[in-house]
């Protein structure tokens, strides 16, 4: 089943989370000014929340991974040699 | 000294000396390191002019001369793992700016024409020849792993540093600066962008809200924030986040135009005109390696053309 988590830490507060999901997976806390995973079972992984998060702060596992099929593949598995 | 120890080389390039700095930063903690290294080569604490064999070599800085180029080359030959340490080594860092203008360009800027000097000539057999290009270590000798940060933080390197003695996987995080930082973001009517020097920014509340350019989310954090958290927005030292060098529609430009036009009143446009007037600021830590510079929307030459035409 797919996860989604955010980092309550990282968390900005600036909603843009909210904004963009199609499938209106989040809440906003008003007491911490956080925003919250409300309905994970409704995310589609379509990933448009964790490329706007400011602070890369959403996580998502078990999800389909679309194949890399347009990104430049040298530079991808570089990614994974960083410190 | 016992022989049990990781064998540490390293050597700059053409770099500040800053990341040098940044391991003596490591403070009382340095000692918990030396206890399990033997340093061998280091340009500021030993006099070793060769290349000895070693276990691990840090490489600061970017290849830029001749001399850079050799250097690199040497420490691949002797040593086990490279570490590109620092962001000019892993990106090719602030001098990579110079890659908007040509070589000629720039030595004439710097012994001919500098306003603060009487000498008018450019030096010959003296220094190491300026290479063509600015180039991140990984375009001339493999690199095993990166470090960027400019420089990295003491935190990420104590991390790296022991997880490759200890011989474990160090924890990496992928956030981004804005995670480290204590600013909210919140939704304003703000529908002019600012300068830096204008006006005194709310200590409370997200540079981008009010109207400054700020890279934080769009910079890897390698550095816990010391920028925005100071009354300063973020420059981007330490490089782009993942997701900006390896997908081609992601862009430092259009990342923070995306972000800042959802929280302000300030037309998407707007804000991508303004970073493309100022890409050779926007863009400085990262222009020279490909992973940016490669990207078919990256088209700095025209910005920079655009932005001398206009008055």
């Amino acid at each position: 089943m797919l996860e989604m988590t955010i980092n309550d830490k990282a968390c900005r507060g600036c909603r843009l989370c909210l904004d963009i999901c199609p499938t209106e997976c989040f809440s906003f806390d008003q007491q911490t000014a956080k925003a919250q995973v409300a309905v994970a079972e409704n995310c589609i992984a379509c990933l448009s929340c964790a490329f706007l998060c400011p602070s890369g702060a959403i996580g998502h596992r078990n999800h389909h991974e679309v194949k890399n099929f347009y990104r430049n593949i040298e530079f991808s598995q570089r990614m994974g040699r960083f410190l | 000294m016992s022989g049990d120890k990781v064998r540490l080389n390293t050597e700059w390039l053409c770099d500040c000396g800053g990341c040098h700095v940044a391991l003596v930063d490591l403070h009382e903690k340095i000692l918990n390191v030396l206890e399990k290294v033997e340093i061998q080569k280091c340009p500021v604490l030993t006099d070793e002019k060769g290349y000895p064999e070693a276990d691990i070599g840090i490489l600061t800085g970017s290849v830029r001369t001749e001399h850079d180029r050799h250097a690199a080359m040497e420490m691949r030959r002797k040593c086990r793992t490279i570490i590109a340490f620092g962001t000019c080594a892993v990106y090719g860092g602030l001098h990579g700016a110079g890659l908007a203008h040509s070589r000629e360009e720039i030595m004439d800027h710097v012994y001919r024409h500098s306003p603060t000097t009487r000498t008018d000539f450019i030096p010959g057999n003296s220094i190491s020849g300026l290479e063509k290009m600015v180039t991140p270590i990984d375009e001339v000798i493999d690199v095993d792993l990166y470090l960027p940060g400019c420089p990295p933080h003491p935190h990420f390197i104590f991390e790296g540093l022991s997880a490759l003695v200890e011989k474990r996987s160090p924890r990496v995080g992928q956030e981004s600066v804005c995670a480290g930082c204590r600013r909210t973001m919140v939704r304003t009517e703000v529908d002019t962008l600012r300068e830096p020097n204008e006006g005194v920014p709310d200590n409370a509340t997200c540079f981008l809200s009010q109207g400054y350019i700020c890279q934080g989310s769009v910079t890897l954090d390698r550095c816990l924030a010391p920028c925005p958290n100071h009354g300063m927005p973020c420059s981007g030292c330490a490089g782009p986040t993942m997701q900006v060098l390896t997908e081609p529609t992601r862009d430092i430009r259009t990342e923070i135009s995306e972000r800042m036009s959802r929280l302000t009143k300030i037309p998407y446009e707007t804000i991508r005109t303004h970073l493309e007037k100022s890409a050779k600021t926007q863009y400085a830590y990262a222009m020279a390696t490909k992973m940016i510079g490669n990207k078919p929307t990256f088209l700095i030459r025209k910005w920079i053309a655009e932005g001398e035409a206009q008055p």
